[in-house]
């Protein structure tokens, strides 16, 4: 890759910028700052995508009363139940049961004081999703 | 504005780098006077690699890197280099079950008694990223410099500027959970042998990387992962359907161009250190072999952008799963020819 060729096409990393190593015109190596290529936008949008769908159906899901607050929580942090249960200090299975809205609604305030820590959110906040924004 | 004071006062100059573990090195050793650079760090740690693991998932996607395990290129540098560190790690006792304050307060003696600090955090607390780069990956480096009021002053290798970040992020970022937890890693020189023999420490490093590459008996890595891939990935979408193989692809690439600035990217920096070893050792053959490589590193960034066609399903006429797979297969075939000769170089070489 030669300097000229260092991707500039987009500036996605929001003002930040990547390095990568080019050759220079006399052939050498030297460092330059790349403010974002095409192709990377391209198949990291797809994953970021893929991630964003699956909240806003776990988000419906909660509206609806089928799964608990606590599992829109743990997809916007981007857990899975594993990491949620290591981190709360609270057992896979028992996280996973407390994705059922009936259960979740029964639980003690000092569980519900390990999860928001754990997701580094208010206890308020893990009680509701946030609702869509209005006008669409 | 990358002139940087540490917590003693020294001034710490910061470099902008393209992978956070090799930054990260060479910072450390340029902060105690070894001129190494991060190209450098790269080559003696023996970072180039390449493995496929299909059982290992990683939010459910196949993991591909193309670099060696988190870690190891700190301690091969280290070790090759003749630094002696001190490495810290908080494992979980039944009966200390949460350490991070005790992480934390040995992180601010540290800092206090002069010394910068490397560290193993999770990518995803530190809030200072761009949100579309944080995911839950537990192998980014970083150094603390100094404390601010409630805060770190953080270098980071991958930014090119240093940056703040929230005690509160730190916390989460350095013990977070999960796969390769970091468990609050942390390391700082001890003493740095102020004049390394390079010479030696290169030798060893480039015949590492070819046995890595060349002779891992192992399918999933090295050259023959490359080719495990390249076969998988053209017969994908008629295993697994066209949407989800052109998932598997995107994660392919994904990893290659952004997880730890990727393949490409890191061909490329192997051949900024095989032209800084041709320098070393006077030797014109190592030249001719980074030329090589800045070839192969051409090709690997072909295939990403094919591959993004591929996914976009731009002119899907003849951009297909066959003709991205055939690029990786022949950056294979190059890749072997490029190994088997610089075996063949070191070994004329002398430290």
């Amino acid at each position: 890759m030669k300097v000229s060729e260092v991707p500039q096409d987009i500036t996605y990393y929001d003002g930040e910028k990547r390095a990568c190593y080019a050759l220079d015109d006399k052939g050498n190596y030297v460092v330059v700052t790349s403010t974002g290529w095409e192709t990377e936008a391209i198949v990291n949008e797809l994953a970021v995508e893929d991630l964003a769908a699956i909240l806003e159906e776990t988000r419906k899901a909660v509206l609806a009363g089928a799964k608990s607050p606590l599992c829109y929580y743990m997809e916007l942090r981007q857990m899975n139940p594993e990491i949620l249960g290591k981190t709360a200090g609270i057992a896979v299975f028992r996280v996973k049961r407390h994705f059922r809205p009936e259960i979740f609604s029964r639980l003690k305030p000092s569980v519900l004081k390990r999860y928001a820590r754990a997701l580094a959110v208010s206890m308020e906040e893990l009680q509701t999703v946030p609702q869509p924004p209005k006008g669409r | 504005m990358n002139n940087e004071l540490t917590c003693a006062g020294k001034s710490f100059y910061h470099l902008h780098a393209a992978h956070c573990e090799s930054g990260v090195t060479a910072a450390l050793f340029r902060d105690r006077g070894v001129d190494l650079s991060e190209a450098m760090a790269f080559g003696i740690g023996s970072g180039i690699f390449f493995g496929h693991l299909p059982f290992v998932k990683w939010v459910g996607l196949p993991i591909t890197t193309y670099r060696s395990r988190p870690g190891t290129l700190f301690s091969k540098v280290a070790r090759r280099l003749g630094g002696e560190f001190v490495t810290k790690k908080y494992y979980k006792f039944p009966w200390k079950a949460d350490r991070t304050k005790e992480g934390m307060d040995d992180l601010r003696l540290l800092l206090r008694s002069g010394n910068i600090v490397g560290m193993t955090t999770n990518i995803y607390w530190l809030s200072y990223f761009p949100d579309r780069f944080r995911f839950q990956f537990n192998g980014h480096n970083i150094i603390v410099l100094r404390e601010i009021e409630n805060g770190f002053r953080v270098a980071d290798p991958v930014l090119d500027h240093p940056v703040d970040c929230l005690t509160e992020d730190l916390e989460r970022a350095r013990f977070a959970r999960g796969p390769l937890e970091p468990k609050g890693y942390m390391y700082y020189a001890k003493s740095v042998n102020p004049n390394p023999d390079f010479r030696k420490a290169c030798i060893t490093a480039m015949k590492d990387s070819c046995n890595m590459m060349l002779r891992t008996p192992f399918p999933f890595v090295g050259l023959m992962g490359i080719r495990y891939l390249a076969k998988a990935t053209i017969k994908s979408p008629q295993v697994l359907g066209v949407r989800e193989a052109r998932r598997r692809l995107a994660n392919i690439v994904r990893m290659q161009e952004e997880v730890g600035t990727g393949g490409a990217g890191f061909r490329f920096m192997y051949a900024a250190f095989l032209q800084q070893a041709a320098a070393l050792f006077g030797c014109a053959e190592l030249a001719g072999l980074s030329q090589e490589m800045t070839s192969i590193g051409d090709i690997w960034r072909e295939f990403a952008i094919v591959s993004a066609r591929v996914i976009k399903e731009r002119g899907s006429q003849e951009e297909t799963f066959a003709k991205a797979g055939g690029l990786m297969l022949i950056c294979a075939g190059k890749e072997e020819q490029f190994f088997r000769d610089l075996d063949s170089a070191v070994g004329k070489l002398k430290a």
